[in-house]
């Protein structure tokens, strides 16, 4: 598991608020109701930040981020370095 | 009416009979297409011209996106369809209210079924080329992602990404989809004949219409009679109709989304709007409030996003001042329930689930229902009146409604929660009694069998009910939005 990977599922943790939960990089997070929409944007900005791109509104889904696998790749695949 | 769902149901038997003896998917989509547009015909010609001229510019636009996937073309043909729905939808509305001459040509314009449905269906493939997925339909597949007739009418919104690889498929209908829809076709059926009930009241008393539309003079405990039992006759009404809707695609083998997940057992405002025409709400979380709400990082931003999200997903119904307060309203409520749990978080305080539940169930229910005093208004001076009635503690002593529409409120608020509870039982014991019994092991995974006729029969009882009473009913409510 990479370092960002790793940031990414303490801030997950952080953000579900659910005491003693445990994720992995393929747990289901929004298809399994532990993220809900507003939580969502947090972690579209969390990756934004750990993967130091911006991803623009529109070409992201909840399904493109519904594991933290998914998030990075839906970053590498829509994302665009930041100016 | 009648005439109508019997025309439906011979599609229906027909569609059944060329899906068993034909394999090959184009043929079937061919047959699809042909049965689905004669059947949006019978609701008027005209209606069937609009949705080919929307399929036709739609698809054409599809294909530009796919060559050139810039954010010029998708507004071009996003705004193509916010015209369409303007002109049929909300232009014809403000004109009646405006006296203004160049509107006026508008203000006759009768309002395509299902314009609200399809259009959404249409920006969603849009929006999803632009979003770089990978759709390759042709024309006949767009045009029948368009009039798929199970969901052309009143949804549920569906999806391109689904309903493509649903559309090529060439398996054949299996008996347990043609019973489990038939299952779901007679629920909706009951549901919307309850709904119905709700509208027109028993025993010679006033429904929910009548109490709406009839009374000048409510009290406290009348305005909440009328939400909380109009919140049932919606719910009735539209989830009944999604059941039915949702059946006769599962009949013909295909998938589409649900629209109702039990919204009444929801303990907090974000659950309930998770649970509530949910391929409408999905649908706006996903194209409305999370490219908005990423535009900018502060929290009040995003607290405005939900809020300009819940105002949208409330002008889709209708254009109105009624219609923007309630979706304020209901936007208002998830931000102010967003900082409840924000508060609960910092202060580390987590109640007794045992105790906190029923309590966030009630506040919930309560909530929500007084939002529907904004939807189902007849006009803001009457929505005004009604809440006043509410906040006022002295108007609680007496009562205009008739007591048989408090019993009918009450009496199928109670029936539907025991019905869930039986269904809940009947789900668990499937799961269970496997290898114990085999007769009843075979009543309740073959349940569709005897579930779908006692749901005919009592819908056969709810419309001779219906027949004593004289007032008017709304014939499926969602078919105006």
């Amino acid at each position: 598991m990479t370092e960002q990977a790793q940031q990414m599922i303490e801030h997950v943790i952080y953000v579900i608020r659910k005491p003693g939960i445990e994720i992995d990089e393929t747990t289901p997070l929004v298809s399994s109701g532990l993220v809900d929409s507003m939580a969502l944007v947090d972690l579209l900005l969390k990756l934004e930040e750990l993967t130091k791109m911006r991803i623009p509104p529109g070409k992201v889904q909840p399904k493109d981020m519904d594991t933290v696998t998914l998030m990075f790749a839906t970053a590498q695949r829509v994302g665009r370095p930041r100016k | 009416m009648l005439l109508t769902g019997l025309l439906y149901g011979a599609a229906l038997l027909i569609l059944l009979l060329v899906f068993a003896k034909m394999r090959s998917f184009r043929v079937r989509q061919a047959v699809l297409l042909v049965a689905s547009y004669a059947l949006y015909l019978t609701w008027g010609v005209w209606f069937g011209a609009v949705l080919l001229v929307s399929t036709v510019m739609n698809f054409l636009v599809g294909r530009w996106l796919k060559r050139q996937p810039t954010a010029a073309v998708l507004w071009a043909g996003l705004a193509f369809n916010l015209a369409l729905l303007a002109v049929f939808k909300y232009i014809p509305g403000i004109a009646v209210s405006i006296p203004v001459a160049t509107l006026q040509k508008f203000s006759h314009l009768a309002l395509p079924l299902g314009i609200s449905f399809w259009t959404f269906q249409a920006m969603s493939y849009l929006l999803d080329l632009y979003r770089g997925e990978e759709l390759d339909p042709s024309f006949v597949e767009f045009a029948l992602y368009m009039a798929f007739f199970p969901v052309t009418i009143s949804g549920p919104i569906c999806r391109m990404p689904e309903m493509l690889p649903q559309f090529r498929s060439e398996k054949s209908v299996s008996r347990h989809d043609i019973g489990r829809g038939l299952c779901r076709v007679a629920t909706g059926v009951l549901m919307m004949q309850l709904a119905q009930l709700l509208g027109k009241g028993i025993l010679g008393g006033e429904g929910i219409n009548g109490g709406f539309d009839h009374l000048t003079r409510w009290s406290g405990l009348d305005v909440w009679c009328l939400t909380f039992g109009y919140g049932l006759q919606l719910f009735f009404d539209f989830a009944g109709y999604s059941h039915v809707a949702i059946g006769a695609a599962q009949m013909l083998g295909f998938t589409v989304p649900e629209n109702f997940a039990r919204p009444f057992a929801s303990t907090t405002p974000s659950i309930f709007w998770t649970r509530w025409h949910m391929s409408l709400s999905f649908w706006i979380r996903d194209y409305v409030f999370l490219p908005l709400a990423v535009l900018r990082r502060e929290v009040w931003w995003r607290n405005l996003a939900l809020i300009i999200s819940m105002v949208i997903f409330a002008l889709w119904h209708k254009g109105s001042i009624l219609f923007i307060l309630w979706g304020s309203y209901q936007g208002i409520l998830l931000v102010l329930h967003r900082q409840w749990q924000a508060l609960q978080h910092r202060l580390k305080w987590e109640p007794p689930a045992a105790i906190w539940t029923p309590i966030s169930w009630l506040a919930t229910i309560t909530l929500i229902s007084a939002g529907w005093i904004l939807f189902r208004a007849n006009s803001l001076p009457q929505a005004t009146q009604m809440l006043a009635a509410v906040a006022s503690p002295a108007s609680y002593a007496d009562h205009a409604l008739p007591r048989s529409l408090y019993l009918l409120v009450a009496s199928l608020a109670i029936a539907y929660a025991a019905v869930l509870f039986v269904i809940n039982s009947l789900n668990r014991y499937a799961e269970r009694l496997r290898t114990r019994s085999e007769i009843l092991e075979v009543m309740v995974r073959e349940r569709w069998v005897w579930v779908a006729p006692m749901w005919a029969a009592a819908s056969l009882l709810v419309v001779i009910m219906m027949e004593r009473q004289s007032g008017a009913a709304n014939v499926f409510m969602y078919r105006f939005f």
